[in-house]
């Protein structure tokens, strides 16, 4: 069943057919822990578009160097590297490094990276697999943006981006268990359960064809 | 026995590359990274001495007489009043709420409470959170000391955040043991 390639349709489907966090359900973690608030998200999904689609070209490029055998220490190596690129240049900004802290770190067993390289950047053209992190790295921060807007503008009441209340909802106290933990699992089992049913949905209309 | 050279040596290459790539970037970014440490600590020293009047001064002597038997110190500021003595002291601590707070703490030469600032803040959002930016709540801590506090008898918890209220408490009363210890040694 060999599908044309294209570049458009490579991107397209990181973010949609198989969306990391909605679809592949991988490296759901940080997610869940920090989309309490907008801003954090932004950077979180800036850091994994970098480590995601950086890895992946090396990957990439090295493919027919890198032994079989010895591939995952490899990976990792190459991961990490840039993990803690992204790590030391986010600590000269502290104000968004103290909100992140450990999240920074823990993109390095980020399942979703490692499946990547493992699945897709060792056995494809570096273009294809640049497009692909990206694409990946897309669908991994909207779905994180999504999830973030719901938890802090309902949880919190309003939303505040860099010092500036961009939203205020002006309630006196808002359901705060959406911005507490069991509130992740809500609004990701929510989100997951749409994105399925407009799948299900475009392929009904499509009569089958997905 | 060759292929198992020429594994170790592809693994050995990536990960010599991988490191001085690293090296390079850490170069790069490591005084700015330290500067705004210390920047931070002074500033958040500064904004807890102000009540007295007075300018925080890093003390290393300090810091050394009191690191062994506070491990969670961070650092000790002298504040340094008009005519450069020292009408109290700002310590820079760790202390857990429900995950770490790293605050800034004044106190008087009496023992007294005179501001807090908190440098990090890994509290839950909108809940743990909460406690460490309501001035008002903060407020009940300044002019308390020199006995240590006891949360709930002499200053009130914070509704829906307790771990966050026993966090701020222990380390308002790190705080007080550490400036009984020094006014004990004679610093």
């Amino acid at each position: 069943m060999e599908e044309r390639k294209t570049l458009w349709g490579e991107l397209k489907k990181g973010i949609l057919d198989s969306n990391p966090l909605l679809v592949l359900m991988v490296g759901l973690c940080s997610p869940l822990a920090i989309s309490t608030r907008v801003e954090n998200c932004i950077f979180m999904g800036l850091a994994v578009i970098f480590v995601i689609t950086c890895s992946n070209v090396i990957i990439s490029l090295l493919r027919k160097f890198i032994p079989d055998q010895v591939r995952i220490p490899i990976y990792i190596v190459v991961i990490a590297s840039f993990v803690t690129i992204v790590d030391l240049t986010l600590k000269t900004l502290p104000a968004i490094y103290e909100r992140l802290g450990v999240w920074i770190p823990l993109i390095v067993v980020n399942c979703m990276i490692l499946a990547r390289a493992e699945g897709y950047a060792s056995r494809n053209e570096v273009k294809y697999a640049a497009v692909d992190g990206l694409g990946i790295g897309l669908g991994y921060t909207m779905v994180l943006l999504v999830m973030s807007v719901i938890r802090e503008l309902f949880g919190t009441g309003k939303i505040v981006l860099f010092d500036t209340t961009v939203i205020d909802l002006k309630v006196r106290s808002a359901p705060i268990i959406l911005i507490m933990f069991p509130g992740a699992f809500l609004t990701f089992a929510l989100l997951s359960a749409l994105l399925q049913w407009y799948q299900l949905r475009r392929k009904r209309f499509k009569g089958g064809e997905s | 026995m060759k292929k198992l050279v020429d594994l170790s040596l592809r693994l050995f290459l990536v990960c010599a590359i991988a490191a001085l790539a690293l090296g390079f970037v850490d170069a790069l970014v490591k005084d700015r990274i330290e500067a705004q440490e210390r920047k931070r600590k002074a500033s958040a020293a500064d904004r807890v001495l102000a009540p007295l009047g007075a300018v925080g001064e890093e003390s290393p002597d300090l810091a050394g007489m009191l690191q062994d038997s506070f491990p969670d110190l961070i650092s000790v500021f002298r504040g340094k009043g008009k005519g450069g003595e020292t009408v109290g002291y700002a310590f820079v601590l760790k202390s857990k709420g429900y995950n770490f707070i790293v605050m800034a703490v004044g106190v008087d030469r009496e023992g007294k409470v005179v501001g807090l600032d908190f440098i990090r803040n890994e509290e839950t959002p909108g809940l743990g959170s909460k406690v460490l930016e309501d001035e008002e709540y903060i407020s009940q801590f300044l002019g308390k000391g020199p006995e240590r506090l006891t949360l709930r008898v002499d200053v009130d918890a914070y509704t829906s955040a307790t771990y966050t209220s026993k966090g701020v408490t222990s380390g308002v009363n790190m705080a007080l043991d550490m400036w009984r210890t020094i006014v004990e040694k004679g610093g």
